[in-house]
């Protein structure tokens, strides 16, 4: 039936819902050759520096006998929080060709384009849960306004990686990713 | 040859072939006007904002609190403390903060109390910043900078004075008569909620409620205009605040700190999120608006197959006679086809000639109501989509009266009955 055809092809660009749970991450695909020859695919993990351990102040608390409440927890847990704040960047990074899969915030937008967006690991990241390290955040700028972006897209992002350094103050350093590609990951091939 | 004695044909049965066309016609007009309408209110709400990190205000939800702080839609559930507000400006991260105090309004229009900050740091657009086309920003109390829109709609210049009005909305709750405004200056045009906005200082705000009490002024006590400033003119509390961060990605991060304010209930967003989150709530009834238009398309589309099919029956003669004439199988089967795909055209092309002089009409209703710009232009892409999918399936459902004409045999069509 033509009509038919007219109301799905009508209603098909709407349908695209992301089911992504809380939390979670996109799984690493295999090196795709053929497209990453200018850029390195990388995982987050290569953006911490190796040897940082976050959890090295808090080796002789045990959280667990804890309490809701006890003041111990809540000092571990903000101490916690300024550790990820001030996490370090990996220096060798900087100015490296990357690709990088991870879910998008749109922070500037015309009309449907967004021009600038930041990439975090996991779904829901900064959301709904407590942020992710300050060296887990990437602040995307778009060459090429990308259309119909919308939060916690997971994307693709190919680009040159650099190193914002802090003029002043704690935790003001981050990464920066001046993006020349920006594609849609499919999570079906993610999950092969 | 063809196409000329299909139209002459078409000529003979006008009436109903006119109608039929009036009805895709419309179908095609709502279709296109509801499409429209949907990327107008998306521009115009992402263009309201740009260059702000987050948006603070009282606990509530993030769309509200958006909605009341940026776009001037709803009230405020609450207010945020004066001391709040100093802490969170002086958080290391935050490069710039524009304190918001809403709730009075000019002859329905909002007014907005601030400080000068929000003339250098409120962007909208691509990164514009507001600019004074005449006067100056407001420096001292009852001094007022007037949206382009205000500006015009009420035939404002710089000097006249204005009277603020209690409460928002057209019906006012009582008038601020004993304090008037002078307008110093008046904004160029930017297509967002600032063009419908008067602008004062915050102390101002508060010197035009020193002789208030709950909501109403105090019997027998007016504190005339040129005594408010041996008052204490610093707001206790104020409707939301708009922040800037030195670096954008430590956004969550402050986010969470301001989530987590100790003294007092707050809410941060980030507007892009809070307005994607509007989108998600919004986005069913898009689908169904679209939907619906959709389904008026077909009904009209249905309209015209039915009429062409009971034609037929008129026309069995006439068809007969072409064939008896010479006509080929596939010449009857084109003169349908052509009717049909002719009529759809039209009828497409006629919807949107009526959408653009609707737009013409209604657009600077639209404009001054709701802030949103329908310019007058060629259908983009998405439209031109919609357009060829109506032409595709008018073609398509031509198909059905045109096999039909194509069953009737030459004999049928010649003896009478």
């Amino acid at each position: 039936m033509p009509i038919l055809f007219f109301l799905l092809a009508l209603l098909a660009p709407l349908s695209s819902a992301a089911d992504y749970k809380l939390g979670e991450r996109l799984q690493p695909k295999k090196p795709d050759s053929a497209r990453s020859s200018t850029f390195n695919q990388i995982g987050w993990e290569a953006l911490v520096p190796k040897g940082w351990d976050p959890a090295a102040d808090f080796r002789g608390i045990n959280l667990s006998r804890m309490r809701d409440g006890d003041p111990r927890a809540i000092l571990a847990l903000e101490k916690l929080r300024q550790v990820y704040d001030e996490a370090p960047l990996e220096p060798s990074m900087s100015g490296k060709p990357i690709r990088l899969a991870g879910f998008a915030v749109p922070l500037e937008r015309q009309g449907d384009e967004v021009s600038e967006f930041l990439l975090v690991p996991y779904f829901g990241a900064c959301i709904h849960s407590p942020p992710p390290p300050a060296n887990q955040t990437i602040h995307v700028f778009l060459k090429q306004p990308q259309k119909g972006m919308s939060t916690m897209d997971a994307v693709w992002v190919s680009g040159t990686l650099t190193l914002h350094r802090a003029e002043s103050g704690l935790g003001m350093a981050g990464y920066r990713l001046q993006a020349e590609i920006v594609a849609p990951y499919a999570k079906l091939m993610g999950k092969q | 040859m063809l196409l000329r004695l299909g139209l002459a044909s078409a000529w003979n049965r006008r009436y109903t072939l006119m109608l039929t066309l009036l009805s895709v016609a419309l179908a095609v007009t709502l279709l296109l006007g509801v499409e429209r309408l949907r990327h107008a209110t998306k521009a115009a709400f992402a263009q309201s904002i740009s260059g702000t990190d987050l948006v603070i205000g009282a606990r509530s939800s993030p769309v509200q609190l958006v909605l009341y702080a940026v776009f001037r839609l709803g009230e405020a559930t609450n207010n945020l403390r004066w001391s709040s507000y100093e802490s969170i400006s002086q958080l290391p991260m935050v490069a710039w903060s524009i304190p918001l105090s809403l709730g009075d309004s000019h002859r329905g229009f909002p007014v907005l109390g601030t400080t000068a900050a929000y003339f250098t740091h409120y962007r909208h657009g691509a990164a514009k910043s507001l600019f004074l086309i005449e006067g100056r920003p407001f420096a001292t109390h009852f001094e007022a900078v007037l949206g382009a829109e205000v500006a015009a709609r009420l035939g404002y210049r710089l000097g006249d004075r204005i009277i603020l009005s209690h409460g928002a909305g057209d019906f006012s709750l009582g008038e601020h008569a004993d304090k008037p405004f002078v307008v110093v200056g008046i904004l160029s045009p930017t297509g967002t909620p600032v063009d419908r906005t008067v602008h004062v200082s915050l102390a101002s705000i508060e010197a035009i409620h020193l002789d208030w009490v709950a909501g109403a002024p105090i019997p027998g006590l007016t504190i005339p205009p040129e005594q408010v400033s041996k008052f204490d003119l610093q707001p206790k509390t104020i409707t939301a605040v708009l922040v800037g961060l030195k670096n954008r990605a430590a956004v969550f991060r402050v986010q969470r700190q301001i989530n987590e304010f100790a003294a007092e209930p707050l809410l941060a967003v980030l507007p892009g999120v809070a307005l994607d989150e509007l989108w998600q709530v919004v986005g069913l009834v898009e689908k169904i608006l679209l939907l619906v238009s959709a389904l008026v398309v077909v009904i009209g589309l249905a309209g015209l197959v039915a009429v062409v099919l009971a034609s037929l029956n008129e026309r069995r003669r006439e068809l007969a006679i072409l064939r008896s004439v010479g006509a080929s199988l596939p010449q009857i089967l084109a003169l349908l086809l052509i009717e049909g795909i002719l009529l759809t055209i039209c009828g497409a092309l006629l919807g949107f000639a009526l959408l653009s002089s609707l737009g013409v009409v209604f657009a600077p209703m639209l404009e001054s109501r709701l802030g949103l710009s329908l310019a007058l232009a060629l259908p983009n892409s998405q439209e031109m989509k919609l357009l060829g999918m109506v032409v595709l399936t008018g073609a398509m459902s031509s198909l059905i009266p045109a096999l039909q004409a194509y069953r009737l045999a030459l004999a049928d069509g010649l003896n009478p009955r």
